[in-house]
């Protein structure tokens, strides 16, 4: 049973949350304030933690943060449209993946269910397996700088492998623009979003990924490589 | 297109300045008086005097005249002792006849002295005048300049140029004239003494039309003060090579020094009326710039405000749909308790942020009428029934029946979005606490939590519509409602500390006479309604 932790200082929310996710399936653990949250997170163990981004005591990013120090587990937050600029804030600080507000449970849960499929193929046998690189039917052998989608072999540019590498290393988390940029191409690079376009557009058309479900556009935000 | 070299463009021009004329002529007068002493005190001892003597005495008399009435008096001065001299004490006395030949001498010495003397007193005293007026200049020029250095509105640095002016020199009137921007006109900035008036600032307004056709304003244009010895004149005021406005003063002719000193100062007035208008633009910008500020956060504090509850509901009701009857009969209640609290709170906070734009924009005020305390409670708590809140209640009136005067709807609203906020904000279960005691003719009301309370810094935050992603914890739109509201009854809001820790949110209200209700009238109309409602 996977356990969640929520920190979300609406009373009612929670509960609707802590109702609808147990229902489901899942363990909880709720709390109000951020301060509670981060040392939940050290405490409880959750394998997701569900994050607010407005929090009464400390800022949400900053939590973000502080968890992420000293933890893996990926961290979804929860924000309202129009703060774009949060999400990425939050994104880079160490989050995962976002969710806008209000959403429905079954959104919730989906987003779940993607951080924890990857939060497991990640874990095992992490330190043998440096080498190789496996998102669902996607296996990326970063020694010999080869690719293969569905046992078939790609034909990748070398700034075409770095960039999915650099996806499938973060597979299931959403990366901000600004983050691949300065990891594939180079920090001088951060504004230059348009060449992600461009080799974001190149490697869906050599994934077979035609309507995007694999490599996930953000708008605004950034990309996120998906597991099938 | 060359304004700086119509510094000076004399509408009318008067001959010479009068003083000095006026100058000479009680110089001259001065010096025939004291001739006429002299001869009077001389005159029964000449037999006795040697004529040098005479002629020796007769210069103090011309003196004083120069050194009154300058050169020209000193003229007059001489042409009198002559002939005094001549007459009174060249003998034979009493005719202008000259008896010996020395006597041409004396007479011929006497006027030679004279005029030489003349010179010399007439030229020290322009030396000393000339220093004077030096001294006089940088003194005002120093005055007027101080005035320049204190940062003030455009509209008072013109008033205070243009009665620094006046006063520094004297002029019936003083009008300045500010440009509105290129091609724009002149408008008047500020008038003082001697109204020029108004018709014929406007006839120069469209003459000069532009600022820039200053230059090329060619027929003089005939204002007020055609007395003997006063002219009008217009001096462009330029600041870095555009032209601000224009001065235009009536009264005395001016000296030469005095027009380089109102050049000059021109020259200044005109670069602090430049520095005026570029602050009150950046001030402009600055007011635009804080009101967007302000929409924007009223803006995010409503959508996060609105957004809260929708989350909720959202979620309730998509789990309800989607486990429906899997789910526990307990957990459905719960959710459906939820999806409704949610909905009322949604419709309250549409409520109040109606009533909230209105009392803003001024289309509603509070109007305060008796209402028993223990009922505002009431009632608040009835709006929160389908939330936590009336469990959690404590509430303890110093004296429940207690007449206040408030806007029974409004205060409600207040007391309602405090319980809301504390319910918010308290640890699950913990107690919220509702007292109130009388101070003076108020009634402090307050509401309190053991949640954690706010620091000191933030308290006045709390109130500001500033959405909680700013990190001030409590602020949002609930707490600026009730801060509005209070304060449309004349009242105040106050966060204070809790011994033991938590939140004490404090607001007064007036106490109304006892006997309010007594009165026939629409006290008790109004009362009487709403308790059957």
């Amino acid at each position: 049973m996977a356990k969640i932790l929520v920190v979300d200082d609406d009373p009612s929310l929670r509960k609707a949350l802590s109702i609808g996710l147990q229902a489901r399936g899942y363990a909880l653990v709720a709390t109000g304030n951020g301060e509670d949250g981060v040392v939940q997170a050290a405490l409880s163990q959750p394998d997701v933690v569900v994050l607010d981004l407005g929090l009464p005591d400390v800022d949400g990013i900053e939590v973000c943060r502080r968890i992420r120090s000293f933890s893996g587990a990926p961290i979804i937050v929860l924000s309202a449209s129009g703060e774009e600029q949060r999400k990425i804030q939050a994104l880079d600080s160490g989050a995962d993946d976002y969710v806008t507000k209000p959403f429905s449970m079954p959104e919730l849960e989906a987003r779940l269910r993607v951080a924890l499929r990857h939060a497991e193929a990640q874990q095992p046998g992490r330190a043998e397996e440096a080498q190789r690189l496996v998102v669902g039917s996607l296996v990326i052998d970063l020694v010999h700088h080869e690719a293969s989608h569905n046992g078939r072999s790609l034909e990748l540019t070398a700034r075409e492998f770095d960039l999915l590498a650099y996806l499938a290393k973060n597979a299931g988390k959403v990366c901000t623009h600004h983050l691949i940029l300065q990891h594939v191409w180079g920090p001088q690079y951060q504004q230059e979003t348009h060449y992600l376009r461009v080799y974001s557009h190149r490697l869906r058309r050599k994934l077979g990924d035609w309507d995007g479900t694999m490599l996930r556009t953000h708008p605004g935000i950034g990309y996120q490589l998906v597991a099938e | 297109m060359d304004l700086r070299r119509l510094k000076w463009w004399r509408l009318e021009q008067r001959a010479k300045p009068p003083m000095r004329r006026i100058q000479a002529l009680w110089g001259s007068l001065a010096a025939l008086a004291g001739i006429a002493v002299v001869v009077a005190i001389l005159v029964p001892f000449r037999a006795h005097l040697a004529e040098a003597t005479c002629a020796l005495v007769l210069v103090v008399p011309v003196v004083i005249g120069v050194g009154i009435g300058g050169f020209q008096a000193g003229l007059v001065a001489v042409a009198g002792g002559f002939l005094a001299y001549d007459y009174f004490f060249i003998p034979p006395y009493g005719t202008l006849s000259v008896g010996s030949r020395q006597n041409y001498l004396a007479l011929a010495v006497y006027l030679a002295v004279m005029v030489a003397v003349a010179r010399i007193v007439a030229r020290l005293q322009a030396v000393r005048a000339e220093a004077a007026q030096r001294a006089d200049s940088a003194r005002r020029l120093f005055e007027l300049s101080d005035v320049l250095i204190t940062e003030r509105p455009l509209d008072q640095l013109s008033h205070v140029i243009a009665s620094t002016l006046q006063g520094a020199f004297g002029f019936d009137g003083v009008a300045l004239l500010l440009a509105h921007g290129q091609g724009a006109g002149l408008r008047v900035g500020a008038a003082v003494g001697e109204a020029i008036d108004a018709t014929a600032l406007s006839l120069l307004g469209s003459t000069l039309g532009t600022p820039a056709s200053l230059v090329r304003v060619s027929p003089p244009v005939r204002l007020g003060g055609r007395l003997p010895g006063r002219q009008r004149v217009t001096v462009p005021l330029v600041a870095m090579g555009e032209a601000v406005g224009a001065l235009v003063v009536v009264g005395r002719a001016l000296r030469a020094d005095e027009r380089q000193l109102l050049s000059t100062y021109a020259n200044q007035a005109a670069l602090a009326l430049e520095r005026a208008r570029l602050r009150a633009q950046v001030i402009e910008s600055e007011v635009l710039a804080e009101a967007e500020r302000w929409q924007r956060a009223l803006m995010g504090a409503v959508s996060h405000d609105l957004r809260t509850p929708l989350a909720t509901i959202t979620a309730a009701v998509s789990d309800l749909r989607e486990l429906g009857a899997s789910l526990l009969a307990r957990d459905r209640d719960e959710l459906l308790g939820l999806i409704e609290s949610q909905s009322d709170r949604l419709a309250r906070l549409v409520t109040s942020l109606l009533d909230m734009t209105r009392i803003q924009s001024g289309a509603l005020a509070a109007r305060p009428e008796p209402a028993v305390l223990a009922e505002l409670v009431e009632e608040a708590v009835q709006a929160l029934v389908r939330t936590e809140v009336p469990g959690r209640l404590v509430v303890e009136l110093e004296e429940p029946e207690a007449l206040v005067l408030a806007d029974h709807a409004l205060v409600v609203q207040v007391l309602t979005n405090l319980l809301d906020n504390a319910a918010l904000h308290a640890p699950e279960a913990g107690a919220i606490e509702v007292s109130s005691r009388q101070v003076g003719g108020r009634v402090e009301i307050s509401v309190a939590d053991r949640g954690p309370g706010v620091a000191p810094a933030d308290r006045e935050r709390v109130f500001s519509m500033y959405s909680k992603t700013s990190g001030a914890g409590r602020a949002g739109l609930g707490l600026a409602i009730v801060k509005a509201f209070v304060e449309a009854h004349g009242e105040r809001v106050r966060l204070e500390d809790r011994s033991g820790g938590g939140a004490r949110f404090v607001f007064s209200l007036k106490l109304a006479e006892p006997s309010a209700l007594d009165e026939p009238g629409e006290a008790r109309g109004v009362v009487s309604p709403r308790r059957a409602g």
